[in-house]
């Protein structure tokens, strides 16, 4: 089984200094571990000028690094795909987003259309399928929830950080791991259409009152978060009080009764 | 001051009938308007006062234009339905895909068609639900027209196949979708699918720029609103007051072929091991539990997720993980069950996103009994059990 990592240019959110992005080095770790079951090896992809920082990914438990090596700007896209389609890999593994470039999770599935495979998103956790040649793949919802998929390999999944945390980081085996260089594909990247500036945190919705409401319940909205207002039992007994809750606890659909 | 003298004459003569022989005059009649009208500060603030509160309360932020020197307008009835709103023959279409999980539109549902509503209205546009199940909130969410997916079960690419289909073939001037794990994951596989501009996680949106964060959150993209859109959670209110049609529309979709996903099972959040931050129900304990073992059992029977006050944290008798505030961990959960929790402010920032609070507190006037919604002054140590014991009866009838 070929398993290839598509490792991104990162910059760290605090200090903008070049970094690896976690998610990816998460994606590291459920390469490496399905690797380890079931016989198979795992390559790093990184299409872009320079590998800098990405060595480190050797040291969370890499073995080869693939840069498909590009000058400047120019779109990673097309140096990706072809190198995957050359090396027939059964599982690619992505990030969900990347941090430090346009992170909007857009590339993954670009390849995936171009190479023609299955895409799932945000893997929690990946297990081989009972039938030959299919992968069991935890997908991370909301709340904690998962859905449990099982697809046809080849296919391209991304990776959520709810996956497992990286490998830690060893010195012996960045020294192990190695890297090498391949020309890449030049295309131009595409004109930006959008205006940057810094970034300026927006304030959140809270107000819970929709616009176009009245007073009263903007007014409601406003105030009723701070206070309940709700219903209030003085020393009632034991009994009494278990009752409300959980006939307040069942309103709210939570305690679900057998 | 520079006020114009009064004229007496002058003011007497604005009463004056005309006709007759005799001069006659009305001084009861309100004197045509001449100038500025006189402001009525009583009057304006008869307009701003909220009905239905106790203490008085005025909202001056209320855009009603204020009626001067008239009497104010007795408050006509309240209407018993919202207005419906009927769009016949739109000049476009705003397309929402909500995620609707069961049928029902989420709150980020909810934002996503007020979000639609704000572009549609621009230009005398409908908004058009894309659903897997048609429901009946679509019409007050504002919905004018709805759209069913021939889609079973869980097929994403299905979905961006038809939605693709649709894409072509209607007037859609945008399609927006919410940033979560379905509707983020459908976006971008429309836009790989389709090639049509596509703005990921967009934090702001109004007709004229949608700005988003890039670069590990350093900078902020800005530009007129794309096609196709994906809008954080927060970010655009609801839409509220018109109630809109929601007709079902018609569209020949291509037929589905099988995709790659074999079969998807639904697996519920493990509430024991999912991380306080993502939890939807909290349990929590303060000092005012002694008896720690009864409230685990208690969090396991209510198939809750544990947490604790920073005091228990301290002592070590709960993990520093279960910590609840401002040092702790902001929840986000719906609902929170707090024994023997006094408030403190650290405490109640962690809490301030829960819809519902429970608490137990033998302090009448601890801050978490003000907070709560069900408050109840009692022993924490006394209704634990009984709880529990409730539980179990009603187990094994
Ligand atoms: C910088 C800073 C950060 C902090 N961050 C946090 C934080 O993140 N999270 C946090 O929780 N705290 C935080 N604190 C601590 C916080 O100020 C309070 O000290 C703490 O929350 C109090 O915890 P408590 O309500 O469990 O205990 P107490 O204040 O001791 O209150 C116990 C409550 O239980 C009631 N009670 C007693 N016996 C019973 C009984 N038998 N049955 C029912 N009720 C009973 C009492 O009436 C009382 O209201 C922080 C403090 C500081 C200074
Ligand atoms: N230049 C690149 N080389 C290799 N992989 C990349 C590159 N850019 C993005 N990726 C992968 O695509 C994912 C999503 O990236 P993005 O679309 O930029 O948010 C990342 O997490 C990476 O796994």
């Amino acid at each position: 089984m070929k398993i290839a990592v598509l490792l991104s240019a990162g910059r760290h959110p605090v200090s903008g200094r070049p970094a690896p992005v976690p998610v990816e080095l998460q994606a590291i770790r459920l390469a490496v571990e399905i690797g380890r079951q079931f016989g198979g090896d795992v390559t790093g992809l990184h299409a872009g000028p320079e590998l800098g920082p990405l060595t480190d990914a050797l040291g969370h438990g890499l073995a080869r690094l693939v840069h498909l090596h590009n000058e400047g700007e120019s779109d990673p896209a097309p140096s990706l795909a072809a190198a995957l389609a050359e090396g027939a890999y059964d599982l690619i593994l992505a990030g969900r987003a990347g941090q430090g470039g346009e992170d909007s999770g857009l590339l993954p599935y670009t390849l995936a259309r171009t190479l023609g495979l299955p895409i799932i998103a945000d893997a929690a956790a990946l297990a081989l399928g009972e039938a030959p040649g299919t992968l069991g793949v935890e997908q991370a919802l909301a709340r904690g929830a998962r859905r449990r998929l099982l697809v046809r390999l080849p296919a391209l999944v991304t990776v959520h950080p709810a996956a497992p945390a990286p490998l830690p980081f060893a010195f012996a085996a960045a020294r192990r791991g190695s890297s090498e260089a391949r020309p890449g594909r030049h295309a131009p990247a595409p004109s930006p259409t959008v205006e940057e500036r810094p970034y300026r945190p927006r304030p959140k919705l809270i107000a819970k009152a929709a616009a176009g409401s009245t007073a009263l319940e903007r007014l409601r909205a406003a105030t009723e978060a701070a206070s309940g207002g709700g219903r209030l039992l003085v020393d009632p007994a034991p009994e009494e009080a278990a009752r409300e809750i959980l006939a307040h606890l069942r309103a709210l659909g939570l305690v679900t009764a057998r | 001051m520079s006020r114009p003298r009064k004229d007496p004459r002058a003011a007497r003569a604005a009463h004056r009938i005309a006709g007759g022989a005799r001069p006659r005059f009305d001084l009861a009649a309100a004197p045509a308007p001449a100038g500025r009208p006189r402001r009525d500060p009583r009057a304006e603030e008869r307009l701003a006062l909220v009905p239905g509160t106790l203490r008085r309360r005025l909202d001056r932020a209320q855009r009603v234009a204020v009626a001067s020197a008239m009497p104010p307008a007795l408050p006509e009835a309240p209407e018993a339905a919202p207005r419906l709103r009927v769009i016949a023959e739109p000049a476009f279409l705003v397309a929402v895909v909500p995620d609707a999980p069961g049928g029902r539109l989420s709150a980020h549902d909810r934002q996503l068609f007020g979000a639609a509503r704000m572009l549609a209205d621009e230009g005398g546009g409908a908004v058009l639900a894309f659903v897997a199940q048609p429901g009946e909130d679509l019409g007050p969410a504002g919905a004018d027209r709805v759209l069913a997916l021939p889609v079973s079960g869980h097929d994403p690419e299905a979905k961006a196949l038809a939605l693709n289909a649709a894409l072509a073939a209607l007037d859609l001037r945008h399609v927006l979708f919410p940033e979560s794990t379905d509707g983020g994951d459908l976006a971008r596989r429309l836009a790989a699918l389709s090639g049509e501009p596509f703005f990921a996680g967009a934090e702001s949106l109004s007709p004229k720029a949608v700005t988003r964060a890039a670069r590990g959150r350093r900078v902020e993209q800005r530009r007129v609103p794309p096609r196709l859109v994906n809008l954080a959670p927060d970010a655009v209110a609801p839409h509220a007051g018109t109630l809109h049609e929601a007709l079902p529309v018609a569209f020949a979709f291509p037929q589905p072929s099988g995709g790659a996903v074999l079969s998807a099972e639904f697996i519920p959040a493990d509430p024991a091991k999912v991380s306080l931050a993502e939890a939807d129900f909290v349990v929590s304990a303060g000092n005012g539990v002694s008896d720690l073992d009864t409230f685990r059992a208690l969090v396991a029977a209510l198939n809750g997720t544990p947490g604790a006050s920073r005091m228990l944290c301290d002592a070590g008798l709960m993990p520093r993980s279960a910590q609840v505030g401002a040092s702790g961990t902001v929840l986000d959960a719906r609902v929170y069950f707090a024994l023997g929790i006094a408030g403190a402010p650290q405490h109640l920032q962690g809490v301030a996103k829960c819809e519902q609070v429970i608490a137990v507190n033998t302090d009448l006037h601890a801050a978490m009994i003000e907070r709560a919604g069900l408050a109840i002054v009692a022993d924490a140590q006394k209704v634990m059990p009984a709880l529990l014991a409730l539980l179990q009866q009603e187990r094994q009838p």
